[in-house]
Order: C-alpha cells, then structure tokens, then sequence
C-alpha cells in the first residue's frame, strides 16, 4: 500500500506557512469526521490556563466543549471556563459585535485575566463580524491583550486550527514581553500540552540535565511565558507539524534553531534531550545530558524487563491523531509491541514517512475514519490490543478488544523514561484483565462453540 | 501475566508526588500570583450580594452554559430509529462534538456522519457535500434511512435541504425511494431539546406523508390497540425499560417513538453493528392510527405534539418528565385514560413499596434545602419530587428555558407547583441563566443538596455542596444513565441516591461522638 496520500502532495505540507494551494487534506464528505479548525485552535490555546478563552459565536462550539479537556493546570484554571457569547437569530441578522464588546469587557472587569483569546466561529465568520476591530479596540480601551483567533470550522481540519493558533500567537502574543532578569534562556516546548501532566515529567528531565524552559507552548503556559517565547535558544517542536510554521517563523523572526522531537519511548526521549543541548551549543550541558540519558535509560531497562517478556510478540493497532502516531510506534517497538495497524487519517507526508521508518512492511495503513476500518484491521491482524481516543473507545469495548486511550482525555501520563514504564505497566495490565476472559466466553448453555480465540 | 494490583498512579496521585509539588512551587515564583490575601477577598468579593447583582444583570456573555446545540438533539432523535445514520450538514467539527458528547455521556459508541463542509461550500453553498456525502455515506453505513439535520453553517449560508436531497435523488446519488428524513436545527435558537423535537417530527412526518397512510385517531382495533409513547431527549437508557415494564403491566400493545435505548444499551458480543434497536421505520404511518399518544416530555416534544395532535389528530396526554410518586400516578393516569385499562394492581402495589421507602428515609431529607440545574421538563419533575418528599427546593436554574422560547410557561408552571407548597415557598426560578450565575446563588444563599449534571459539578465544588448527578451530561460517573429514574423505581432510585449522598456527608462532617451505626 502507498503510504502517502496524494492530497498531501497536492497541498504541500501541512504546517507550512505558505501551502501551495489547500492547506491541509480536506475532509470526506459522508463520513464520520474528526475536529475542525475552531477545535483544533482551542486545543492549541486552552493550556494557557490564566487567559480567558471566549467563543465568538452560537452556544454549541462552547456548549458541546467546555471543561473537556484533559490539559492539565498547576494553577490558575480560568482556562477552563467556558466563556460564550451565545449568539441567537436576531445577532445573527443585526450582527454580534456589541454582544462581543459587552463579553469582553464584563470578563476583563470581573475575571482581570492577563490576555482574553476571542474564537471565532462557522457563524461568525460567515456573517462577517469584524472580530479584529472589536478586539484591538478593546484592547487599547482595557489596556490587556484581547488576541483575535480566527479558525472558523469550516476552513479544515483541526491540524488546521492548530496552525492559525500559531498564527495568533505570532501575530499578537510572541515578543511583546520579557522574562524575568534571573531567567536563564532555554527552550521553548512547542504543540506539547500537558495532557495528563506529560509536560511535568518532561519538566523534570530537562531541569535534571540543567537545561531550563522558557515557555511553554501552550501545556500548563501563563500568558505572560509565551509573549517572552522570542528570548529562548532552542525550539522543540514537540511531536507537532502543525506548529511547525511557529519554529520556522521564529527562526527567521529571531534567529533560534528548532527542531522535532518527541518523548514517547526513550530512544525518541534520549535523542530530544541531546538535540536540546546540541543545539544550545553547550558542551557542558552535552555531557550532562549524556550522564542523565544513560543513567535513566539504564534504570528503565532494568524496570522494563518484566513487562517486556509479557509483552513480546504482541500485536496492536495504534490509531490516533497523526502527529501523534510516529513517536508512539517508537515506544511500543521498545517494549517488543508490534504495530501491525496505523491511523494515517491526519498525518501528514512527513508523518507518514516516519511511520514508514518505524513499522514493517506488512503494517496496515488506515487512512481514513470510521470503526468499521479500524475493526477490520484488528481482526485480519488479528490484534490483541487497540490502542485509540476517546471516540472509538466503546466501539472497542463491544468487540471486546483490549484498549488504551492514548488521546486527550486519558488520565496517564506516558511521556520520558517513566512515562515508557507507564505505558508497558498499562499495555500488561491491559490485556492481562480477566474481563476479557469473561467477555470472551459466551453463556454456559451456549458453550458448543469455541470462544473466540484471540 | 502477573496477577499484580494496577499500581500506574494517574495523574491525580502521582503529580501529587513532593517533587513534582516542589516542581510547582517553583514555577510560581514568576508567575506573579495573587497573595493568598488577594485571593481570599477576591473569593469573598465572589460570594457577595454585591457580586450577585452585578454577575445577574450581566447581559452579554455566557458563563458555563447548561445547553448544548440543536443537531446534537437530532442525532440522538434520529439514533431513535431502527438502522438509521444521523447526517449532519455543515463543518465537519460540529459533528465530532456531538459524538464526543454523547459517547461520554453513555459510554458507547455513536454513529453519526458530516458533510464536511469547507470555505468552498460557504461560498457556493454545500449542495456538492450534500449530494457526496449522502452517496459516500450510504455506501459505507449501509443505512435503511438517512437523518440529516443542519448546522448554523448550512443555516446561515441558506441550504435549501429539500431540494438539495431532491437533486441528490434526481443525480441517481441515492434509489428515489430510499428515505432521507430532514429537519433544521440552527444552533443559535434554541437547543439540544429543541434539535430533538424538530428531528422526531421530522422523521414521524417524512416516513408519515411518503407512506400513502390515512390518519385514524383511535382506530386502534386496525392497530391492535396500540398507544404511542415518546420519552423524547432521554438520557437515561433505564427510563425505556422502565416505561417498557409499566406499559406491558398494563398489557397494552404500544408504539415507541423514538427509542435511542437499543442503540446506546447495546450487548459486547465481540461483533459491533453500526445499528441496535430503535423504531422500526413501517411501524410509523401506523402510529397514526394508534389510540392515541403519551408524551413524556411536554416542553421538549412541542412540535412534535402539534404535528400529532394537529396532522394525525390524535388525544395527547402530555407530561412532564413522570418522577416521584405524584408523577408516576399522573403518568398511570394518563395511559389508563388513553387506553381505557385500569391500573394494574401489580403497579398500585409496587407504588406502596415505594410509599414506604420513602417514608423510611424522609426524616434524613426533611427540609433539606436544593439547587436544581437542568432541561425544563426534568426539572418539573424534580420540582414535584423534592416537593413531596419534604426536601425545599431553593435556587432552579434552566438555561434552555430561555424567556423567548418557551421559558416563560415553563417558568410559570416550575412557580405555580412551588407556590403551592410550603416547602417550595423559598424558591426562585431562572430562565435563560447559566452555570456562573448558580454559583452565585450558591455561594450567596446556601444549600444542603445540589442535584444536575456533570457541569454542576465545579460550581458545587466552590459552595462546597455534594452534587447529585441527575440528568444530561453525565461524564463523569459510570453507569448512572442505566438506572431508571421515572416511574415508581425510579423514584426508589432517586430517593436511595439523595438519602444516601445526606447520610455519607453525616459521616463524613462527623464529630467523634455521633459516628451512628444505625440509621
């Protein structure tokens, strides 16, 4: 099977910043799809958890997501309001922007966030509200930053969203402040966004090896880190092509190297690390790296051989979000897990030729949505786990399959070394539950036929 | 593999490991936070009767809403309907939200496909997505029938969904007698009850009018004697079998219109079907000849209702969600009337047992003041519950009881069943207000219990109320939706939650001397 998709040659890559034509592979009408655009834009901004997030338009973009998402806070959780302006048919005629103007300054005077992000959304844009003006006026009234994020769905995918997210932050939030005098420069952790508190562990890898970050874009991020982002020595886009144009425009804005990395498994953990300190041209630091990696990819070793021998030869079906797919097939190939299904549905061409790095050649390619693939794929590969989000969680329940939810909403953290210990201890435990046994084994009285033999 | 207790913390208990908390602590050093003095007024400031004006005469933004938008109704109308895909038209994001929502909430999967539109259709409208994804999706779903609803996108470009579906016919996409039911549902009126209704009429409509069928009210012995029932937007699976159990006591043949149940109560046998249970499609233009139709939801299923009683000129009895023991007996009064059956002595036995429950917890109950937060038909039940059971109903939140849709009959009715009992004497009735402004009557004026969803749960958590998760979402608690909270069981259901939720917060708040084993 051809792993590349056609499209993709067509559009150029997704997160660059000047697409030959589409932006991003278009949608399947008919079929059950992902997120849109004003999804994958909030995604990319809630995690700055002290800015207000407001959508600009109809109750259901924030009525169907607030309070969804499994980013974490170590503190201020006003992120996790769901701010709307709930625009009804008579906005829709005479236009929203005095219901915005109002939304906007009721927020400022009684939540006083540092920076208010304003989303618009399929309705907004189409009336053609003026969501700019609105916020720069508001802006220089309220004297906070009010960011216009214009992601409407209709305009793709939500790889997309996260692109003009990045736009947003370019635009309006990244070089307009400065980090404290006593901050040492560091890196920026880009497009990772500490679900399930994975930018913690990560946190505490690179202080052990002394490498500091400067911000965080955006997994736990104070508004004020990302606008002092400018001032850091190294970019790291973290398992994220989307934001890809946000390190190749700081790169020829203010000169700071990127590169992409990932922290799912250790090899991909070792070699992010080292990049790191390469990259800030520090020799000092090189050697601490070193200290650190070997140290930790020791340890794991050791922690790891129980679960390896259990988990030998098992086969799963990884389909997620694209970006995402790659580096997991890493970790799993570590702990002897053979990928035998991959989601390609939102990858990109890079993506896919990772995947094509990583997997043998008989691995299935998924490329688009809808259980009944998936399933088939676990079947005919004859899978013992599926390893998936949220969505298609319960299809995997029915089929009594065993899973794992690698996206937004799980409550694991399974980033770096531990991470990896994590995953095979979730990977055993998984598999090992006698649930499956029962749910395998049809009723007493039906018991002529032979359980299903996984 | 090992027989080892599950020992991979989740997050709440390993980054609340000393080093990641040191790790925090660290990071606030530049963040700048608040003094902790700044934050106790501020949270003061939050609890005044200051604030609470201030926050009630807020008029432009929404705070953490309780509705959700229309199509997500649709689907669950459309999922009521034997191998049925619901169709979204409009942003592809739109229909993964309402997936998400209502696999969360019910903990299966729901199969709804989009038309996916782009820029391209805002500009030329989304006819071409229409017509391919009708084609691309009945070849990959391979329905019986096709649910499409819109979204404010097709809404607000003006989709013209009849004719684009007529085009789709004439282009050969799909067979000219495959059925294609449609409605519109723009998610800036109105909300997720609303989607239902207009997606039940809808269907009940289209597979009504292609039939060739003629409207006979009550000519039930065509019929066998049936009686229609609708629960409309029903996020309990338990309340079908429930009303499954109470109309086979009565032993009279019915109709459920729309019955999501099958689809979201569906066995793991190893084999997912895309489709379980639901209405079968013939058994509709036959419901027009029923003796006549139970509406279980009166302000969700208006439309509906109109079309019944207006096309089909059938009797309606329509009720309010039937909890609490009065509700129950309006309900058994109700189908006794449409059907001409008397109670069965099994039900008026099974009340008694309940009676009796109820009397054995009410003194742990009594006077207990409540917050209520939910749709409108919910909460009139819950109004009567808490009202006959001793318990005072307080602070009653309805954010899709919005004053220009309904909300005002609903809140006339909601203050009229209060007004009319002593203990509803201290309520006050909120149309169109969201989950920012409970907080602030919460914080404001104190009560014991706080019974609604999920959304609840942050503001309960402020005033420090143990929440009881009743109604629609339900995300965070497993199982909820299988126990029936209508009819008498349901009441025992209810009843066993709320004294329970007061007797674990007796324990919990315990002093050392009154660490009761008998209760």
């Amino acid at each position: 099977m051809d792993p590349v998709r056609k499209e993709e040659f067509d559009s150029g890559a997704c997160g660059s910043l000047a697409p030959k034509t589409k932006a991003c592979p278009r949608p399947k009408p008919g079929e059950a799809a992902g997120g849109c655009s004003f999804d994958g834009a909030q995604i990319t901004l809630l995690p700055i958890m002290d800015a207000a997030h407001l959508v600009h338009g109809p109750i259901a973009c924030a009525g169907n997501s607030w309070e969804s998402r499994g980013a974490l806070s170590s503190g201020p959780s006003l992120s996790q309001y769901g701010f709307a302006t709930d625009l009804n048919d008579s906005d829709i005629i005479f236009g929203g922007e005095k219901k915005l103007k109002e939304s906007i300054d009721y927020i400022a005077g009684r939540f006083a966030p540092p920076a208010i992000f304003v989303y618009s959304t399929c309705v907004t844009a189409l009336i053609g509200e003026d969501m700019d003006a609105v916020c720069k006026e508001a802006a220089d009234r309220l004297g906070i930053p009010v960011v216009p994020v214009n992601s409407p769905g209709f305009v793709g995918s939500k790889n997309l969203g996260n692109r003009l997210a990045g736009d947003a932050l370019l635009q309006y939030v990244i070089g307009t402040g400065e980090p404290e005098p006593e901050m040492q420069p560091g890196v920026n952790l880009i497009g990772e966004y500490n679900i399930a508190g994975e930018m913690w562990d990560i946190e505490k890898l690179m202080n052990s090896a002394g490498i500091a970050v400067t911000s965080r874009i955006t997994g736990d991020a104070r508004y004020k880190e990302i606008a002092w982002a400018h001032r850091a020595r190294v970019n790291m886009v973290v398992c994220s092509r989307a934001l890809l144009g946000l390190a190749r425009e700081m790169e020829s804005r203010y000169g700071i190297p990127y590169f992409e990395g990932s922290f799912y498994g250790a090899k991909e953990t070792t070699y992010s690390l080292r990049q790191m300190a390469y990259l800030m041209n520090d020799r000092d630091m090189e050697r601490r790296v070193d200290r650190l990696t070997e140290r930790e990819e020791n340890r794991l070793a050791q922690d790891l051989r129980p679960y390896r021998k259990l988990l030998k030869g098992k086969k799963a079906v990884l389909y997620t979000g694209g970006v995402k797919s790659w580096s997991v097939i890493s970790a799993l190939k570590e702990l002897g897990v053979q990928v035998v299904g991959v989601g390609t549905n939102k990858s990109t061409e890079d993506d896919v030729r990772r995947i094509a790095d990583r997997v043998g050649d008989d691995t299935e390619y998924i490329p688009e949505g809808g259980a009944s693939r998936i399933l088939k794929t676990v079947k005919e590969r004859k899978a013992d786990i599926m390893i998936a989000g949220g969505r298609n969680m319960y299809v995997a329940m029915k089929e009594q399959i065993p899973f794992i939810d690698i996206n937004q909403e799980r409550h694991k953290a399974y980033a770096g070394y531990e991470g990896l210990l994590r995953l095979a201890k979730e990977l055993t435990y998984s598999l090992a539950n006698p649930v499956w046994k029962l749910a395998a084994s049809p009723a007493p009285w039906d018991r002529e036929a032979p359980p299903y033999d996984r | 593999m090992s027989k080892d207790k599950l020992d991979i913390p989740d997050y709440n208990t390993l980054f609340s490991e000393h080093r990641f908390v040191e790790q925090r602590l660290n990071k606030q050093q530049f963040e700048a936070p608040c003094s902790e003095q700044e934050t106790a007024e501020a949270l003061a400031y939050s609890k005044s009767a200051e604030y609470m004006e201030k926050n009630f005469s807020r008029k432009a933004v929404v705070i953490n809403p309780h509705k959700a938008c229309q199509p997500l109704g649709s689907i669950m109308a459309a999922l009521g309907f034997e191998k049925t895909l619901p169709f979204v038209h409009g942003s592809q994001g739109c229909n993964s939200y309402f997936r998400s929502h209502l696999s969360r909430h019910f903990k299966e999967p729901t199969p709804a496909v989009s038309s996916s539109m782009t820029e391209d259709a805002a500009v030329f409208g989304g006819m071409n997505n229409l017509i391919d994804g009708l084609e691309n999706s009945v070849a990959l779903y391979k329905p019986e029938m096709v649910a499409v609803c819109t979204t404010c996108m097709a809404e607000v470009i003006g989709d013209d969904l009849s004719a684009f579906i007529g085009n789709a016919r004439q282009k050969g996409v799909i067979a000219e007698d495959f059925p294609v039911a449609f409605c519109n549902t723009p998610s800036f009126v109105g909300s997720h009850i609303t989607g239902y209704d207009s997606m039940l009429k809808g269907i009940l409509s289209y597979l009504y009018e292609r039939s060739g069928v003629e409207a006979a009210p009550g000519r039930g012995e065509e019929t066998g004697e049936k009686l229609n029932v609708m629960l409309g937007f029903e996020p309990y699976t338990g309340n079908f079998a429930e009303i499954r159990k109470i109309l086979d006591a009565f032993d009279t043949k019915y109709t459920l219109l729309g019955d999501h149940s099958g689809n979201y109560d569906s066995p793991a046998t190893g084999e997912y079907e895309y489709y379980y249970g639901g209405t079968k499609l013939e058994d509709v233009p036959l419901a027009a000849k029923a003796l006549g139709t139970l509406s279980l939801q009166k302000y969700t299923l208006r439309k509906t209702q109109e079309y019944i009683s207006g096309t089909w000129k059938q009797q309606i009895s329509a009720l309010s969600a039937p909890l609490g023991i009065t509700g129950t007996d309006k309900l058994l009064e109700a189908i006794s009337e449409l059907t001409g059956l008397p109670v069965p002595a099994s039900l008026t036995e099974e009340r008694g047992r309940v009676v009796d429950a109820l009397t054995d917890s009410h003194p742990y109950i009594h006077g207990k003041r409540v917050a209520l937060v939910g749709d409108p038909d919910l909460l009139i039940g819950l109004i009567g519950f808490c009202l006959e059971t001793g318990m005072e109903p307080v602070h009653i939140v309805c954010s899709n009881g919005d004053v220009d849709f309904d909300g005002v009959k609903f809140k006339e009715e909601a203050e009229a069943l209060l007004s009319a009992s002593p203990y509803g004497s201290e309520a006050a009735v909120y149309v169109g207000n969201d989950l920012w402004h409970m907080r602030s009557l919460l914080l404001n004026d104190p009560v014991d219990l706080a019974i609604g969803s999920s959304h609840l749960k942050f503001a309960a958590k402020d005033a420090g109320v143990p929440l009881i998760r009743v109604g629609f979402p339900i995300f965070d608690r497993h199982h909820m939706h299988r126990h029936p909270i209508i009819g008498y069981q349901g009441a025992l259901n209810l009843i066993g939650l709320i004294v329970n939720t007061v007797l674990d917060e007796l324990d919990r708040n315990n002093s050392g001397f009154n660490y009761d084993l008998v209760r």
